[in-house]
């Protein structure tokens, strides 16, 4: 299945192809999806933990699309890397611990996103929910940043 | 720039980051962070300057910059942790100085920002459009970080291979 997974012609391609607009491109449009996905939910975080309240929460919306987007491209761009490379990176803990790491960062932005934009969200001073959301989120990313970087070293 | 380069590299500090193997994925993961925190937060400040998300006001959005500059120092220092390590591989790389290129474009397009746009940001109330100027400033900003980012990224791939 992985061996057959390599040897498609969109994974020889993403592999294999001299072009700058292979696995460069792929690779480059990863890490700006990466920038976008954790940097977007950085900025609901910082809110969460009150930064700039002058910020209501509410039009903070666009931004959970925004990662939404991110998180398309990175999907895409992340199955591409991975069949250019199945047999290595299906074999790599660290991988499935990032796979994990991110499962739980998106299930955490859908509980922050009914806090945001929920009825009952408050402008003033930060809940403990509130900062819980928050420090979960950043974590949570982080972890998935160092897992996706020592995949390439480990 | 050779007597340069051989010198740094005979430095116990660039031994000590080549040859601890933990040093580069540590300051790499750190500089991945660092650029999440620029993309993301001046990337939302850009975005403003240009006039999109209105309803936020864009002073308020000011406030977060001190974390992206935090990011932005990450990023020099664990930058600079790579240079002394590999300065051949940097200095010598024509892309390496693109990214220096574009991060100068950066640095200056936000002291323009700072000395104009930037006095005079209480004058933008939420729900206001932003002046032609802040909207360039905006673009160029954004369009800056992001060549950045690309020439980091294709290091290993344009010029002087790794």
């Amino acid at each position: 299945m992985l061996a057959w997974l390599e040897g498609t012609a969109l994974a020889t391609w993403t592999r294999e192809s001299p072009s700058i607009w292979a696995y460069p491109l792929v690779l480059t449009l990863h890490t700006v999806g990466l920038g976008i996905v954790v940097g977007a939910s950085a900025v609901i975080d910082l809110r969460l933990l009150g930064v700039a309240r002058r910020i209501s929460m509410p039009s903070l919306a666009p931004l959970f699309r925004i990662t939404l987007w991110a998180f398309v491209l990175n999907t895409l761009t992340g199955v591409l890397l991975f069949i250019a490379d199945a047999t290595h990176k299906a074999g790599q803990t660290v991988f499935y611990i990032k796979l994990g790491l991110i499962a739980l960062a998106l299930w955490n932005t859908v509980l922050a996103r009914r806090v945001v934009l929920g009825p009952t969200q408050n402008d003033a001073a930060p809940s403990s929910r509130h900062s819980r959301l928050a420090v979960v989120s950043l974590l949570l990313w982080f972890g998935a940043i160092t897992a996706g970087r020592l995949m390439a070293y480990l | 720039m050779d007597a340069f380069i051989t010198w740094v590299q005979a430095t116990s500090l660039s031994h000590f980051i080549v040859f601890q193997i933990w040093v580069w994925p540590l300051c790499e993961t750190f500089h991945f962070v660092g650029l999440a925190l620029v993309i993301g937060l001046v990337g939302f400040f850009d975005l403003r300057l240009m006039g999109f998300f209105r309803r936020i006001p864009i002073d308020a959005v000011r406030e977060l910059m001190p974390f992206a500059i935090a990011g932005f120092l990450t990023n020099l220092v664990t930058g600079g942790i790579f240079l002394i390590g590999h300065p051949e591989q940097y200095l010598h790389s024509w892309v390496w100085w693109m990214k220096v290129l574009f991060l100068a474009v950066a640095g200056l397009n936000a002291l323009v920002f700072e000395l104009t746009v930037g006095k005079h940001l209480g004058l933008i109330k939420a729900g206001d459009d932003t002046p032609v100027g802040a909207k360039l400033i905006g673009a160029v900003s954004l369009v800056s970080w992001l060549g950045v980012l690309y020439w980091g990224r294709m290091l290993p791939f344009l010029g002087q291979a790794f």
